[in-house]
């Protein structure tokens, strides 16, 4: 934006008023920070002066003199951008509440903006739609979401401030159903708007850049949006059951005084694993069972409820597995005697 | 600050006392490509009703004596203001600085400090100052102008 109209000088009052002013306004810049730290450039608000020296020589010496100033104020540049900050897909889990995605929003512009935000959870290129719990401001900066601590976001409200620059760390919490499949994916978008306002490159808003000058919309369009994908991590576990017979003959007859041996094998399949895995097998009735006949992955285990893994009750085995990662198997076997 | 001010408009009521004829004037301008309507981009010069970072600018210093002794050995110097980086100039025929206006010299031929002791050729971006020296007289009447490019930092 022009500043002030160059002009020629012609009188000596004229020429005065005019360098007083230009000292003034090169006071005022001097107190502004240097615009050329800035990645998004000279800050809006920032005068460009410009003023040519010259000397020449006369019948009477050498003479100084000075241009008038020509002055230009820079206007704001609305740029933004948003970026996902998690490195790929975030596992979680069906039925999981508030599944964090996190994007980060950077003020591109050389002037303070204030941005409005909003995340869509309705997007196409994946499985399913998470639902929308809260989008969550990053307050203690640390990029990790911290309940409790990090302020919800609340648009038109706590809109994030941004200087030229700086960015902000956003977290987008969704929630997913019960139902939802081991490997299905969700994308969610963030998109963060200028308040200024939006628009095709170069479209101009006067008057309301930073520092009295316009703003204009710079190659981000004044929105920026990015998106972040969760992915459902299900484990689940198959059994299966074998029984071996062998009678007091050395053959494998079912005969009272027949030996079963019952083998179940846990396999876990799917992604990511099984917490707390407890197998419960009921005897089967006409049979008594083998005191500490039970093993897990060939190892003996004690009846009692004591701190190995198994446990018998009177009417059921039971082994607890603890977490088993998906891929993994656990072999248990236990004996029963035909009465 | 008053004290300034006054030191100042005492310098020029000096200056002015000996009646200078040679008068300068800076404009300043923003570069835009604009398209015609056969598809072809032109380059026009406008005044600078907008102006935001990556803008190219073109600083144009008029000269003219105007008054009825020819003037001599006629020397222009323009700082370059901090948020501009320097581009070039029209002619050509300019010494530069690169160290606020102590040493002078072509682009090419200045050299700029690096941390670690060792120098590297100066780039425009680098220069603080511009500075044209007209090696002939100016008459009285005649007019002339400078004109250098920069790009908003």
């Amino acid at each position: 934006m022009l500043r002030t109209s160059s002009h020629r000088i012609h009188s000596r009052a004229a020429f005065l008023r005019h360098v007083s002013a230009s000292v003034l306004a090169v006071t005022i810049c001097s107190a502004l920070p240097a615009g050329t730290a800035h990645a998004a450039g000279t800050l809006a608000g920032t005068n460009i002066e410009n003023i040519a020296t010259a000397s020449f020589d006369t019948g009477s010496g050498t003479v100084n003199i000075q241009s008038n100033a020509a002055v230009i104020l820079v206007d704001e540049l609305i740029d933004v951008t948003v970026a996902s900050t998690d490195p790929g897909d975030v596992p979680t889990t069906p039925g999981a509440a508030n599944a964090v995605l996190a994007y980060r929003v950077t003020n591109n512009g050389n002037g303070p903006e204030t941005f409005r935000l909003t995340a869509n959870v309705a997007n196409s290129g994946d499985d399913f739609d998470p639902a929308l719990s809260q989008l969550v401001i990053d307050t203690n900066n640390n990029g990790v979401y911290d309940a409790g601590v990090d302020t919800i976001y609340v648009a038109g409200t706590n809109d994030p401030l941004l200087q030229p620059d700086q960015n902000v760390v956003i977290f987008v919490l969704t929630n997913i159903a019960p139902t939802q499949a081991n490997g299905e994916r969700a994308n969610v978008s963030l998109l963060a708007t200028s308040t200024t306002g939006t628009g095709a490159p170069g479209t101009t808003f006067a008057g309301l850049g930073e520092g009295g000058g316009d703003a204009v919309v710079g190659t981000t369009e004044g929105d920026g949006i990015a998106s972040g994908f969760l992915r459902v991590d299900a484990a689940s576990v198959s059994l299966v059951k074998s029984a071996i017979v062998a009678d007091a003959f050395g053959g494998n007859n079912a005969v009272p005084g027949s030996t079963i041996t019952y083998t179940i094998v846990a396999s876990v399949s799917g992604s990511g694993s099984l917490n707390n895995l407890v197998i419960n097998d009921p005897l089967p009735s006409g049979t008594t069972y083998v005191a500490n006949s039970m093993t897990l992955q060939a190892t003996s285990l004690t009846d009692a409820a004591d701190t190995d893994a198994g446990n018998f009750n009177g009417t059921r085995i039971s082994v607890s597995l603890g977490t088993v990662p998906s891929g993994e198997t656990r072999t248990i076997t236990f004996q029963t005697r035909i009465q | 600050m008053k004290a300034i001010f006054t030191l100042i408009i005492a310098l020029f009521a000096t200056a002015s006392a000996m009646a200078a004829p040679v008068e300068l004037n800076s404009e300043v301008y923003v570069e835009r490509l604009q398209k015609r309507a056969d598809g072809s981009v032109a380059t026009i010069l406008e005044a600078p009703k907008l102006v935001v970072p990556g803008d190219q600018l073109v600083f144009v210093v008029r000269y003219k004596n105007a008054g009825k002794q020819p003037a001599s050995n006629l020397s222009v110097t323009n700082p370059i203001p901090r948020a501009v980086a320097f581009s070039g100039t029209a002619d050509g025929t300019e010494f530069v600085s690169v160290d606020g206006g102590k040493s002078w010299g072509t682009l090419a031929k200045l050299k700029i400090g690096k941390p670690d002791g060792t120098f590297r050729p100066a780039l425009p971006s680098d220069v603080t100052h511009v500075k044209w020296t007209l090696n002939q007289t100016l008459a009285a009447g005649s007019v002339g102008k400078l004109v250098f490019r920069g790009v908003v930092r």
